[in-house]
Parts: structure tokens; C-alpha cells; sequence
């Protein structure tokens, strides 16, 4: 995959943007110059014109005009001659410099118009036409009734007026579009450079605030939780659903690993003890030469701590397992089991612990045939483990009793004993894993409740302790109803 | 010597006990929670335990606590802490609340005892594991007793007499004290016992040799003492 700037990507944007203004504004600026340069050009064909028809004066006797050449105009440009042709209103040719191949158009076919220069109040005819010659480009105008500008005092009759024709080349018209052209095209360049570099600078400061995130989330590791944008990328406006996805995801990787540093800790610690005892049992017994009977005595008892780590070592991992499948999202497919099946097996299973401590089992409310979407193994050992505690806060001689309920949409099992109850300062922490109430118990490892609650919970469920008067504890568990 | 051992695992105070009783000749004691473990530590009179082992994790009272009260209350017993947790804060949040040592679980018995020996013998001023006293020498580790180079056989007991007296030379040391430090709570005490065994320790240690060791000053007790000075440093 190539790796795709958003900084070039952005101010190839910005050059194409500008480009096209640039040619824009160089096609409006030609053109405007064009037509400037053809007004101009207009003018002083005009003006020529004119200076030719000043050139016609009257004779100081009679009535045919004189031109008088000596004092033409000289040509706009100096190579290229202009050509001039003045004809009296009635048509009669005063002078013409025009080569006889030279088409002229016929003077009254222009728009008539008042023009300036012209015979004050009377209507004269304009026409413009081109012609090549000599491989330039020829503008020609022609004027009627331009006045004869040489005034005399005792003229006879109306002042004479005449047709002018006027064409110079138009050599230097491109030339000059392509330099103003130039000019633009050269200023929007430096312009483009310019603007372009501010851009760069733009994008470069604007995009700061992403550095910074990315340092700051690259610094994150698990000696360091701390993530804290500056504040000028925390109030950018666009960066924000990006800080604070990250901060929520922070926080729950935060979370999980805690959790999973607490379990290892609590885990190594009641590991440790155990552990020692076998070993000092052993390092005792080899300090010194020993009786038959001692050694196999020794070697029971070291075989009971072993099966008690093992016990300890299945119940961490299955606890580790349920957690890891609680943060799991995933679904995964549940059959329906039937709550009372499930808690009478629960029942059987705990009878041997039960008898041993002379405790009485009773089950109630377990024909309902409510059931509940769950692994079977997961939901029997939610019953075990509150049965097991039950049992083991119970006297001899007491009775333990599991209660099953159905309720709308959801279906509550109760576990009662009648042992010592939960001291109230208990209750918020009894689910926690390796907590054991009234510690000096012996054979747990308080690890039962916290198992039950972690299944529950990884099932939508609820575990509490029940208030009630009276002796005993009384743990309520509720699953939603499966359908 | 006398070592009160507070450990909530039965299992665990079990091998211990039986390793100071079997591999010290320590009499030992066996609190199996926090609060009983301070009602002994600090109600027996005269300071009666010389090495206090005391687990971290114990039910109704925590162990750091019990040494902090223990140790508010201004006494001095060595204490040898048991702990699961080893990491570095609370190692010397240990030792700052008033601990002498710690072990961590699971430890190795053999390094448990020698610090349990070598925190008896800072405790009463000791430094080396041989106690000297003129031409006597006491091996503690190896539970020998030599005089002018000679070794001497003694009874489990007579040694233990002995090795008390021994740890604090030149003093005078009581009958109710040897009592007091040499039996755990279980024993009928009986004073007459410890004048069998300072005979039996007379018997064997002084007799052979014109200067004696042990004296007796009546009423108050027994002294440890090389050279004819009869005034005991006290």
C-alpha cells in the first residue's frame, strides 16, 4: 500500500485551485488587454484619420481642394506603411495612398452614428474592415462626411465635407496581449509559490495536534497510563471524537490489565503459601534420620497440601477463564437449561460435603421448568459454590435450603443456610475473589463466590445478599428468563 | 530461648514450630490470629518471648498492625516477618513499621532458622554464632559445648540453660526468667526443675576445672561469670 500524504494531497488541492484561478484571471486579463489595445488602436486610427482629413484645406481660388502630403502622419509603425484615401462627398478622389489591389468596402454601408470630430449634428457612416498585405494584418476605418477642418472667411456655400479612408497595420497587437499575458502568468507563479508555502506552513501547524496524539499514545505503555492531549489539540474541534475515543479505549485496556495484575498478585500470594507448606514439611523432615512412621505420615500429609494446591491451582484458572470469557464479546451460542434440573444436580453433587458436616439439604420450587440460556457446566457451578458455602457457614445439624422462583422475564434461585450470617461491613466484599468470611475457616479458599459471580454476571444476571431478619445468610440469584 | 510463632495456617505453624523445637531446642508457642497473637506478645510479663515469627496475612488482625501496636506499646522482641508479598514497598514498609527481618513464602527452613538464631543473638547483644565466656565456648549452631578446648556432653535442657546464660554473660539472671524463656505455655513450670538442671550443669562444666562459671546469688538468681571478681555486672 503506498502511503498517502494528507499534507501533499491537501496542497496539490490548493495548486490546482490556484491554477485555475490563475488561468482564469490570465484568459480574462489577455482578453481585457486585447480589446483595451483594439479600443486604443481604434483611437488612433481614428486620430490618424482625422489628421489625414486636417491635411485637406481649401485653394485660395476656385473649388477643387488640396491635400497637402508634406505634413502626413507618420506610420505607427515605421516599416510598414499606412495607407490613407480621402474622397470629396460627391466622390471625387483628393488623394489615396492605397495600392490599387487594396479591396475598400463601399463608405455607406456602416451604421449611421453621431461621431466625435465630425460634422457637428449630422449623421455620418463608420465602417471597419481588414485586409492583408505583405502578410500583416491591415485595420481599416472609414468616415463620411468628415468636414473639411480649413475654415475661410470668404467661403462660398456650404463647407465641404469628405470621405476618409485610414489603414494601418496591427502588427504589435499580439505581442503586447502576450506580454500583459506574461506579466499575469509570471505574478499568479510567484503568487502560487508563495500562497503554496503559506499553506504548507498552514497545514504543517494545523496538523501539530495530530503529532502530539500520536506521540502521546506511543508514550502509553503499561508503566505509563497517562494520556493527556495539550490544550490546544484538546479544544481542536475536529481532533476531539479521536481524544476521546482514545481515552475510552485507554481506559478499559487500563481497566483489564489491572484486573489482570490484581489476579496474578492475589493468584502468587495464595500460591505461596501452600507451597511453603509443603516445603517446609519436606525440608523438615530430611534434616534429620526419621522413624518409618514419620515419613509415611509426612508423605500423607504432603500428598493432602498437593491435592489442595491442585484444587486451588483449577479453581484460579477456571475464575481466569471466566473473566477472560466475560470480557469477551463475543456470543457465543447457548443452549436453554432447565433451572431445576440444573440445581438438583448441584444438590447431588454437594451431598457428600454436606453429610460430612451433618448438614440437611432441601430444595423448593424446582418443578417450575423454567429455563435459562447458559452452559449447563457454568450454571451447576453457580449452585456448587453457594451450596459449598452455604455448607461450610453451616452447624451440624442445620438445614440448607435451595429456592428456585419464576418471575416475569426472569427467573431468582435463593440459597439459605442458618450458620453464623454475613456481618454487614462483609457484604459489599464477600464476592471478591480470595475473601473468606471469618477467615480462620479451614478448606476454603474464597474463591467460590467469586467464581459464581463472574458467571452470573457474564449472563446478564444479578448476585446479592438478601437482607433478612433473623439467623443464616440468605444469597439471591436472578437470570434473565430464557425464551 | 522462647519463640512465639503467629501463623493462621495451621499446616504452615505446624512445621515451623517443629523446626525451631527439633533444630534450635526453642520452646515455641502458636497464635493462630492477629488479636491472640498480640495478647501473647505483649501480656506475658517480663517479655517472656526472645523471637517473634508473624505471618503478613492473618484473620482479625493484620499482621503489619499487630507490629505496629506491638511495637507502640514500646516493645523490643526481635520480629521475623512471613510475607507472600515481596514486592519492594512492602519490604520496606516492613522494616519501617518495626520488623527485624522477613523471609518470603515459600522460604527454605534451614535459612528460616539460622535468621531466627542470628535475630535471638542481635536481640541479647551477640554477635558471633559462638558464645564465649572465659575458657567457655557455646557453638550455637551446632548445639556444642566446649570448655579449655574440651568438649562437653550436656542434656538437651542443660544446654538450653546454658546457651540463655551464655547469651548474656555477667548478668544476673533470674529462676522465673530461665522459666519464663525456656518452655512454652503448654509446661507445667516448676522452679525446682532449674536447679536440677544448674546442677547437672555444675556437675559438668565446673567441676572438672578449679575457676567456676556458674554462681549463685540467693534470691535473685544465677550469673555466667569467667574470673574470681564476686561483684556481678548488672
Amino acid at each position: 500500500m503506498t502511503r498517502a500524504s494528507l499534507t501533499l494531497r491537501l496542497l496539490l488541492v490548493v495548486a490546482a485551485a490556484e491554477l485555475l484561478l490563475a488561468a482564469g484571471l490570465g484568459w480574462a486579463g489577455i482578453g481585457f488587454t486585447q480589446r483595451q489595445l483594439r479600443a486604443a488602436f481604434d483611437t488612433e486610427l481614428r486620430g490618424r484619420l482625422l489628421s489625414v482629413a486636417a491635411l485637406v484645406r481649401y485653394p485660395e481660388t476656385g473649388r477643387t481642394l488640396l491635400f497637402d502630403a508634406t505634413l502626413l502622419p507618420p506610420s505607427r509603425d515605421r516599416r510598414h506603411p499606412a495607407f490613407y484615401r480621402v474622397l470629396t462627398s460627391e466622390g471625387g478622389l483628393i488623394a489615396s495612398s492605397f495600392p490599387a489591389d487594396v479591396a475598400l468596402p463601399p463608405p455607406a454601408s456602416g451604421p449611421e452614428g453621431v461621431y466625435p470630430g465630425l460634422e457637428r449634428g449630422r449623421f455620418a457612416r463608420r465602417v471597419f474592415w481588414h485586409f492583408e498585405r505583405d502578410g500583416l494584418d491591415y485595420r481599416g476605418l472609414v468616415l463620411t462626411r468628415v468636414p473639411v477642418l480649413d475654415t475661410e472667411e470668404n467661403l462660398q456655400g456650404p463647407p465641404e465635407t469628405l470621405t476618409v479612408y485610414y489603414a494601418a497595420p496591427m502588427l504589435d497587437f499580439d505581442g503586447e496581449a502576450a506580454a500583459a499575458g506574461l506579466a499575469i502568468g509570471g505574478t499568479s507563479l510567484v503568487l502560487l509559490a508563495l500562497t503554496l508555502w503559506m499553506a504548507w506552513w498552514a497545514i504543517r501547524r494545523e496538523l501539530h495536534p495530530l503529532h502530539e496524539l500520536a506521540q502521546q499514545a506511543a508514550a502509553i505503555s503499561p508503566h505509563n497510563w497517562e494520556f493527556r492531549p495539550g490544550p490546544r489539540t484538546a479544544a481542536t474541534a475536529e481532533l476531539e471524537p479521536l481524544i476521546q475515543a482514545l481515552e475510552l479505549m485507554l481506559g478499559r485496556l487500563h481497566a483489564s490489565y489491572q484486573q489482570q495484575r490484581e489476579f496474578m498478585a492475589d493468584a502468587a500470594h495464595h500460591l505461596k503459601t501452600p507451597v511453603a507448606i509443603l516445603k517446609s514439611t519436606l525440608q523438615a523432615l530430611l534434616r534429620r534420620p526419621r522413624e518409618a512412621g514419620e515419613y509415611e505420615a509426612a508423605a500423607q500429609a504432603s500428598l493432602q497440601d498437593v491435592e489442595r494446591l491442585e484444587q486451588l491451582l483449577q479453581r484460579m484458572l477456571r475464575l481466569a477463564r471466566l473473566e477472560q470469557q466475560a470480557d469477551d464479546d463475543r456470543v457465543r451460542p447457548l443452549a436453554l437449561v432447565e433451572l431445576g434440573a440444573s440445581c438438583r444436580a448441584a444438590l447431588e453433587r454437594v451431598q457428600p460435603l454436606a453429610r460430612d458436616r451433618g448438614v440437611a439439604l432441601r430444595g423448593g420450587g424446582l418443578d417450575h421448568g423454567s429455563r435459562v440460556r447458559a452452559d449447563p457446566d457454568d450454571l451447576e457451578l453457580v449452585w456448587v459454590n453457594l451450596l459449598e458455602n452455604a455448607i461450610q457457614h453451616s452447624p451440624a445439624g442445620a438445614t440448607v435450603e435451595i429456592v428456585g422462583e419464576h418471575r416475569a422475564g426472569s427467573v431468582a434461585v435463593w440459597v439459605r443456610d442458618q450458620g453464623t450470617g454475613i456481618p454487614v461491613e462483609d457484604v459489599p466484599s464477600i464476592f471478591e475473589r480470595f475473601r473468606r468470611g471469618n477467615a480462620s475457616r479451614p478448606g476454603g479458599f474464597g474463591l467460590g463466590l467469586a467464581i459464581a459471580r463472574t458467571i452470573v454476571l457474564a449472563y446478564g444476571g444479578t448476585i446479592a445478599v438478601e437482607p433478612h431478619p433473623g439467623p443464616g445468610a440468605t444469597l439471591c440469584v436472578t437470570l434473565p428468563a430464557g425464551a | 530461648m522462647r519463640v512465639l510463632v503467629v501463623e493462621d495456617e495451621p499446616r504452615l505453624a505446624a512445621n515451623i514450630a517443629r523446626g525451631l523445637r527439633e533444630n534450635a531446642g526453642y520452646a515455641v508457642d502458636l497464635a493462630g490470629d492477629g488479636e491472640q497473637g498480640l495478647y501473647l506478645a505483649t501480656a506475658q510479663e517480663s517479655s517472656g518471648y526472645d523471637l517473634i515469627v508473624l505471618d503478613l496475612m492473618l484473620p482479625k488482625l493484620g499482621g503489619l498492625e499487630l507490629l505496629r501496636r506491638h511495637r507502640a506499646q514500646g516493645h523490643r522482641t526481635p520480629v521475623l516477618v512471613l510475607s507472600a508479598r515481596d514486592e519492594k514497598e512492602s519490604v520496606v514498609e516492613l522494616l519501617n513499621a518495626g520488623a527485624d527481618d522477613y523471609v518470603a513464602k515459600p522460604f527454605d527452613l534451614g535459612e528460616f532458622l539460622a535468621r531466627a538464631k542470628a535475630l535471638i543473638r542481635r536481640g541479647k547483644g551477640q554477635g558471633s554464632p559462638v558464645l564465649r565466656e572465659g575458657s567457655l565456648e557455646v557453638y550455637t549452631v551446632e548445639r556444642r559445648v566446649r570448655r579449655c578446648g574440651r568438649e562437653i556432653q550436656l542434656a538437651p535442657m542443660e544446654y538450653r540453660v546454658l546457651e540463655y546464660l551464655a547469651h548474656r554473660p555477667r548478668a544476673v539472671i533470674s529462676k522465673s526468667e530461665l522459666l519464663e524463656h525456656l518452655y512454652d505455655f503448654n509446661w507445667e513450670k516448676f522452679s525446682n526443675v532449674i536447679e536440677v538442671y544448674i546442677s547437672g550443669l555444675r556437675r559438668k562444666l565446673d567441676d572438672p576445672f578449679p575457676d567456676k562459671l556458674i554462681h549463685t546469688l540467693r534470691g535473685q538468681g544465677y550469673v555466667l561469670r569467667a574470673g574470681d571478681d564476686p561483684a556481678p555486672e548488672v
